[in-house]
């Protein structure tokens, strides 16, 4: 029988590409993109689809929805960021509602939240929320809750009815305190609450089983670490810390923390065992404790820009540290020493500034075929000939769909990759294939080869190329590790060579 | 709506009076990690622009920049300064 409604709505959604031609009946529809379409509504029959569970209806220009849609009972999943809302949608409370995302909209009114039981996933952050009564549910199904980026002052009432709630994101809003209703949060394993007006943190809160938590620029004047038996992260960045001090009991899982920025004069060491990571950048600090070199498993050390003269020798015991950050200390002719001896792979005072990533020019190419030099030591299955290599640049050089990207520092290039264009079947589209990366002894780990792909991949993008891919020596184990790092993926494919 | 010219243009980072353009060309130059390459852009340690500065850094690493999203947070930053001026 001919049902004039689903035939208008079908219309309607055809005009948007939103569903496939086959699609003869509104029940068949479960899912629906209907992103960035300027839409200022929906038909008002949307309601038939009664089957739906996933709704995208992000970057249009939608200030309510048809109250049909309370016939979408199976509704789990709702994306109506980046609208025009004022107030969330009536109807919510009559779906099955886990997830939903309003964030970017004009919405400060949320009571319908009251009504939606079965929610898990809440971002309501980038809207105009000013004052949270009661929202939730005490009985709550709430995991992840964003409501960063809205004028929330009093989070007192929130919190409570958190229970189960593992992830907060409080990001900037005004809240001045985090107040004693915080020991409500029993299920919370990350908070973020940067960029407030936080001046004071409850005693209960140094109860909780948290993991990581992120207090960068509040107004903490005063701050006794201890407890958080859990946590693994903690960043107090840009607070003015008067008053900062740590109890032997604090955090004996603690892996980072960071506290640049906060005006310290003294460097607190962590009683944490397995402490990994350590900021104490652009405070006043001029001694480090020679304590220090008991943190064995200390990855990163980052004290830049403080007042240190002098550098405890057993700072050079910690074996596993291979980062270090020192620039911007008046450090002696020992302290300079300590570091010599310590040897960290990455080091600022070590770094070269200045090196600029560009196209290869012609001149370059003689230098280009010296590093290749480099590479084919390495590479068992190429022979070093300087001759041949040269040839092989120029002729690149002058290909179409071809780059050549250079380092350069102090007009010495030293590093370079190179890409050509190729038709790849499989992906039924031009793709890249790069070759010859290769950075000069001298500038490794200074970023040079990541700072080269990266670029190279930017041009890739610009291209519109599908892939890009390498080969790499099986036996060169720094370029496999150098290349999983920045995102590629080892393929089953090996390359075979039939010389002509 | 904004071209990406015009977007390239937007001020970026007050206290280092730098556009995404300028932004962009510093955190290709770097290979430093983000809290870093922050204080190259902003020639500071405050954290106004932090936010859109982390997406500009993110989308670098990534390879490819989505103009739109950076005018957004930029604009939503500018709207959210605009509001609390109101409300003093």
């Amino acid at each position: 029988m001919y049902d004039y409604e689903w035939d208008r709505l079908k219309t309607w959604l055809d005009q948007y590409g939103a569903i496939e031609e086959h699609v003869t009946s509104p029940h068949e529809i479960t899912r629906l993109d209907l992103s960035s379409h300027a839409l200022k509504n929906l038909p008002d029959n949307f309601g038939l689809l009664t089957k739906l569970s996933v709704l995208n209806l992000a970057n249009n220009k939608l200030t309510t929805l048809p109250a049909s849609m309370k016939n979408l009972s199976v509704l789990s999943n709702l994306d109506i960021r980046r609208n025009l809302f004022e107030a969330l949608p009536d109807f919510l409370g009559s779906t099955s509602l886990r997830s939903l995302n309003a964030s970017g909209n004009k919405i400060s009114d949320i009571a319908v939240l009251l009504t939606c039981k079965e929610l898990r996933v809440l971002d309501m952050s980038a809207n105009v929320l000013k004052e949270l009564g009661a929202v939730f549910e005490v009985k709550n199904e709430l995991r992840t809750l964003n409501m960063s980026n809205n004028f929330l002052k009093d989070i007192s009432h929130l919190l409570p009815v958190l229970g189960n709630v593992q992830r907060l994101n409080l990001n900037t809003n005004l809240i001045g305190e985090l107040p004693d209703t915080v020991s409500g949060l029993v299920s919370l394993e990350e908070i973020e609450i940067t960029d407030n007006n936080l001046q004071t943190v409850d005693e209960a809160f140094f109860a909780l089983n948290v993991k990581k938590v992120n207090f960068t620029a509040n107004k903490l004047t005063s701050l006794h670490l201890h407890g958080l038996s859990s946590l693994e992260a903690l960043t107090l960045d840009e607070n003015p810390l008067e008053e900062f001090a740590m109890s032997d009991d604090f955090a004996p899982c603690l892996k980072e923390l960071s506290c640049e920025s906060c005006g310290l004069q003294e460097f607190l060491l962590p009683p944490s065992k397995i402490l990994e990571n350590l900021c104490y950048s652009s405070n006043k600090i001029s001694e480090i404790p020679s304590e220090i070199g008991l943190c064995t498993k200390l990855i990163q050390l980052d004290i830049d820009e403080n007042k240190i003269t002098e550098l405890p020798e057993s700072l050079a015991n910690l074996l596993n540290l291979n980062t270090l950050y020192i620039l911007g200390n008046p450090l002696n002719e020992h302290a300079k020493k300590v570091i010599s001896i310590l040897d960290p792979e990455i080091c600022d005072l070590n770094m070269k500034s200045g090196i600029t990533i560009e196209n290869a020019k012609e001149e370059d190419l003689k230098e280009m075929a010296g590093l290749l030099g480099i590479l084919f030591a390495i590479e068992s299955d190429f022979e070093i000939d300087f001759d041949k290599q040269y040839a092989g640049l120029k002729q690149l050089y002058e290909a179409d769909g071809s780059d050549l990207l250079v380092a350069k520092h102090e007009n010495q290039v030293v590093g370079m990759l190179t890409m050509q264009r190729l038709i790849s079947s499989a992906e039924g589209s031009f793709i890249g294939q790069l070759e010859d990366l290769v950075v000069r002894e001298d500038y490794r780990v200074m970023g040079v080869g990541s700072r080269l792909i990266n670029k190279m991949r930017a041009l890739a993008y610009e291209y519109g190329y599908k892939r890009i891919q390498l080969a790499a020596d099986v036996n060169n184990d720094n370029a496999l590790k150098f290349y999983t790092r920045r995102g590629l993926k080892r393929t089953h494919l090996s390359i075979y060579h039939f010389h002509l | 709506m904004k071209n990406k010219e015009q977007i390239l243009e937007m001020e970026i980072c007050e206290c280092g009076q730098k556009s995404v353009a300028q932004a962009i060309d510093i955190f290709q130059n770097t290979a430093q990690p983000f809290k870093k390459a922050k204080k190259l852009v902003s020639e500071c340690n405050k954290s106004c622009c932090r936010g859109a500065l982390l997406k500009v850094y993110d989308m670098n690493v990534f390879g490819k920049f989505d103009y739109e999203e950076i005018a957004y947070v930029i604009e939503q930053r500018l709207e959210r300064i605009r509001r609390l001026g109101e409300e003093d």
